[in-house]
């Protein structure tokens, strides 16, 4: 396996080299080289024999657009020759009618400089069908712009329509799209099919489908401004020629002809006025439509600096997004806050709805005893004037801040109810309490945390004692080595004690009684049957070193001895001692 | 030499602890300057004065509760904010202190974060008692497990007791690690400027995103100087 994937990579390398080597060509091409208006068409680069690593640059062509949208390459083997080109793909779009020229493209491949020929391609204009040809019958598809008035003011929101007319013999259509708007002097919102609006309608001799788009539009500056023309694309299903069988089954599996056509609508010029200068009230913001306003403030009672809120609907019809409350100047004695907005729209366009304005305030002195009326002017472009709404006076009670009793919180809890807000805050602390530096939490100070470590440390302890103690209870060997260690511990002790006393019977009635307890717990026998014989014949002695074997030996003798001639001198004794130290530490490394 | 090094002990204690108390004596005065001045309506002027305590070093929940109050009446929403915050991290259960700041933090325009229900529960404590409580529960998880090694017989008796405590010692100190977090990261801002432009990016250039205004919580998800 592996080795068939080295000769397939020597081949490839081997074609690619010997593509590298073949000359490098260079060609730019349009597939179709005239196009209405609206269309797009697609300029294809193509390199063969060469590679370059990014597309070629497009030089900047006034009335034409250019979109990469990728490239595509292709490579053949096929007779031992090998072939390899790269396409870069462009779509192009015009901006107007017109002949236009795609100069020489120049590329850079490798040092070597590649041209390609001059490209030129034909925008024709797109014009709306005649009267005549609309009324023959003759066309497919057409759209008609209409704008409901010649004149409008600026900041008017006004909604135009655009109807689409399909024949009645058009299955169906797909791909629908605006390849053109001019609103010049407008700001254009999204188009949308007006739901539940389409209908059939006579014209001429054929029946068209009527579809409704409505296009929002804003008059953005004065002036004579010229709408459209709109144009658009759309693929129309016709039922196909020579076509049998049923047409509903065609229909349904959309086995009709396919037709790409370009609409256009009429120009529509519209008068966009400026507002008027003439009896503009100061407080105007740019407001322009029909409204309505109701005003509500609260709490009616307050101290000094409390809030106030003033809650503010403006309703109508208009550019709603747009609206702001003014500075209102009658306000001075108020701290203002930044109001917020919250928009309720009753179209789709955003054009009719409320806006809810909710703004705080403070009375900022005891002076004031009533909230001077809330003003809002706007433009009606349907009278040309303008108008000012006024909110009604709200009457205040503004008390100090110090004057006024200051409720506990208890009192505020038993008599108000208790769905109805707070109107204050409570008032401040008469106490400062302990007032202290501000100290480092328990989690943080070393000592806190050195703590925590006690109980680990105790638990660890505890622990390994109760490891300890399960092992003596359940290992008698164990407990027999650790007892007899014991012994052996205090007896050596007693022996120094009874050869400093010169106490030669005791003496050596204690040695022999160790060295039955010691050789006992090393043969696991009960220590009164250890006789010096256990030496000779214990298979576990064997593993003991000559020199504790001859210890243990003589320490046996000297016991026998000592029944027979007891009288010994301390240094004697002291003497067996040691050796008796020595040899139980020897017999104490047997293996068992 | 021994006594001299006693009596160098006392002095220096003695001269702390008159220290602390001169200290706390005169902050003791200033609160109370601090309350006139709030008294009379000078609530710009009482919030400096209470903001000056606090630059001593020393603070209280009632200081720091006041201060929050001073600031409101001063128009200045983000300060009293941080203030009733700072406060309740002292005393997080006084119930004058919560109805103010839910009082304030309702004033407030605009986006702002709203602690969660859990969030609020957890900040119910103060990280000093959530500190000792998840001790407690450590200490007594790990001496019953040290009883039942010393007294094995009672293990059986002492089992349910050792879950509980268990239980107790991880969701207390998952509680404690949440406390610390927020306490030593600082994870919530407040704003105390009038409008603070939020952008997408640590730029100044950076696409504005939205605009929050003075009082608004906001989560604090890096730090960049």
């Amino acid at each position: 396996m592996r080795f068939m994937f080295k000769i397939w990579f020597a081949l490839v390398a081997a074609t690619l080299l010997e593509g590298a080597a073949f000359a490098a060509t260079f060609t730019a091409s349009l597939d179709r080289d005239s196009m209405t208006l609206g269309e797009q068409v697609t300029l294809s680069l193509k390199f063969d024999g060469a590679q370059p690593q990014d597309a070629p640059g497009i030089p900047n062509i006034a009335g034409l657009q250019f979109q990469y949208v990728g490239p595509s390459s292709s490579f053949s083997f096929i007779n031992g020759e090998t072939k390899s080109s790269i396409t870069f793909n462009y779509i192009v779009t015009a901006q107007h009618d017109g002949e236009f020229t795609i100069p020489a493209l120049r590329a850079n491949i490798g040092g070597q400089q590649l041209d390609s020929p001059p490209l030129k391609i034909i925008v024709y204009k797109v014009t709306p069908p005649t009267t005549t040809a609309v009324n023959s019958g003759n066309e497919i598809a057409f759209m008609k712009f209409a704008f409901p008035k010649p004149k409008v003011y600026v900041g008017e929101p006004v909604v135009a329509q655009l109807k689409l007319y399909l024949r009645d013999d058009v299955q169906n259509i797909s791909g629908f799209q605006m390849t053109s708007s001019t609103t010049d002097g407008f700001s254009a919102g999204k188009t949308a099919e007006l739901s539940n609006q389409r209908r059939r309608v006579q014209i001429g001799n054929r029946v068209y489908t009527e579809i409704p788009l409505a296009m929002p539009l804003t008059a953005v500056r004065s002036g004579a401004f010229s709408l459209g023309p709109f144009t658009a694309s759309v693929v129309a299903i016709l039922p196909g020629q020579n076509q049998g069988g049923d047409p509903v089954f065609n229909q349904f599996f959309n086995r009709g002809e396919q037709k790409q056509l370009t609409l256009a609508t009429e120009v529509v010029n519209v008068q966009v006025l400026p507002l008027p200068e003439e009896n503009k009230p100061a407080d105007f913001s740019g407001a322009v439509g029909s409204f309505e306003m109701s005003a509500t403030a609260g709490p009616a009672k307050v101290t000094v600096g409390d809030p106030i809120t003033v809650r503010v609907q403006i309703s109508g019809r208009g550019a709603l997004d747009t609206v702001t409350l003014s500075t209102q100047d009658a306000w001075r004695d108020f701290k203002t806050y930044p109001p917020t907005a919250k928009l309720e729209t009753g179209d789709q366009f955003g054009f009719q709805g409320t806006k809810t304005f909710e703004q705080i305030i403070s009375p900022l002195n005891t002076d004031v005893h009533e909230l001077p009326p809330l003003a809002f002017s706007f433009f009606n472009p349907e009278d040309g004037r303008y108008h000012t709404l006024k909110s009604a006076v709200v009457p205040l009670t503004v008390q100090a801040a110090g004057a006024s009793p200051i409720p506990v919180m208890a009192g505020i809890k038993n008599s108000t109810p208790e769905n109805q807000p707070p109107q204050d805050i409570l008032p401040i602390k008469e106490k400062a309490g302990t007032l202290a530096p501000a100290g480092m939490p328990l989690i943080g100070r070393p000592v806190f945390l050195a703590a925590q470590v006690v109980p680990v440390l105790a638990f660890v302890a505890a622990f390994v004692w109760r490891r300890r103690t399960d092992n003596l209870a359940n290992n008698p060997r164990l407990r027999r080595r650790l007892a007899v260690a014991q012994l052996v511990a205090t007896g050596i002790t007693d022996l120094k004690k009874y050869a400093a006393a010169n106490q030669p019977d005791e003496f050596f009635a204690t040695l022999f009684r160790l060295l039955q307890e010691q050789l006992g717990e090393r043969l696991d026998c009960p220590a009164s049957a250890i006789t010096e014989n256990v030496i000779e014949e214990h298979p576990v002695l064997r593993g003991a070193s000559k020199a504790t074997l001859d210890g243990l030996r003589e320490l046996f003798q000297l016991c026998n001895q000592a029944r027979y001639a007891p009288v010994r001198g301390s240094s004697e004794l002291n003497s067996v001692a040691m050796q008796f130290e020595k040899t139980i530490g020897g017999l104490q490394e047997v293996k068992s | 030499m021994k006594g001299i090094f006693s009596y160098l002990i006392c002095v220096v204690l003695v001269l702390l602890g008159g220290n602390t108390r001169s200290l706390a004596a005169d902050a003791g005065a200033d609160f109370a300057a601090a309350n006139k001045l709030y008294a009379e309506g000078k609530f710009a002027d009482a919030a400096t004065a209470y903001e000056n305590i606090l630059k001593t070093g020393v603070q209280s929940p009632a200081l720091l509760f006041n201060a929050g109050n001073a600031e409101f009446k001063a128009g200045r929403l983000g300060k009293a904010i941080a203030a009733y915050r700072q406060a309740g991290q002292l005393e997080p259960r006084d119930a004058e202190l919560n109805a103010n700041l839910a009082f304030v933090r309702n004033q407030v325009q605009g986006a702002t974060l709203r602690e969660s229900r859990w969030q609020n529960w957890v900040g119910s404590l103060t990280l000093n008692e959530g500190t000792l409580l998840a001790g407690v529960f450590f200490w007594a998880l790990f001496g019953l497990l040290t009883l039942r090694q010393i007294r094995p017989v009672l293990a059986p008796r002492l089992r349910r007791a050792t879950q509980l405590a268990a239980v107790a010692t991880i969701f207390s100190g998952a509680v404690l690690v949440l406390q610390a977090a927020n306490h030593f990261n600082g994870a919530i801002a407040v704003v105390t400027s009038a409008e603070t432009t939020a952008r997408s990016g640590p730029f100044d250039d950076a696409q504005s995103a939205f605009t929050a205004h003075d009082g608004a919580e906001l989560r604090v998800l890096d730090r960049h100087d």
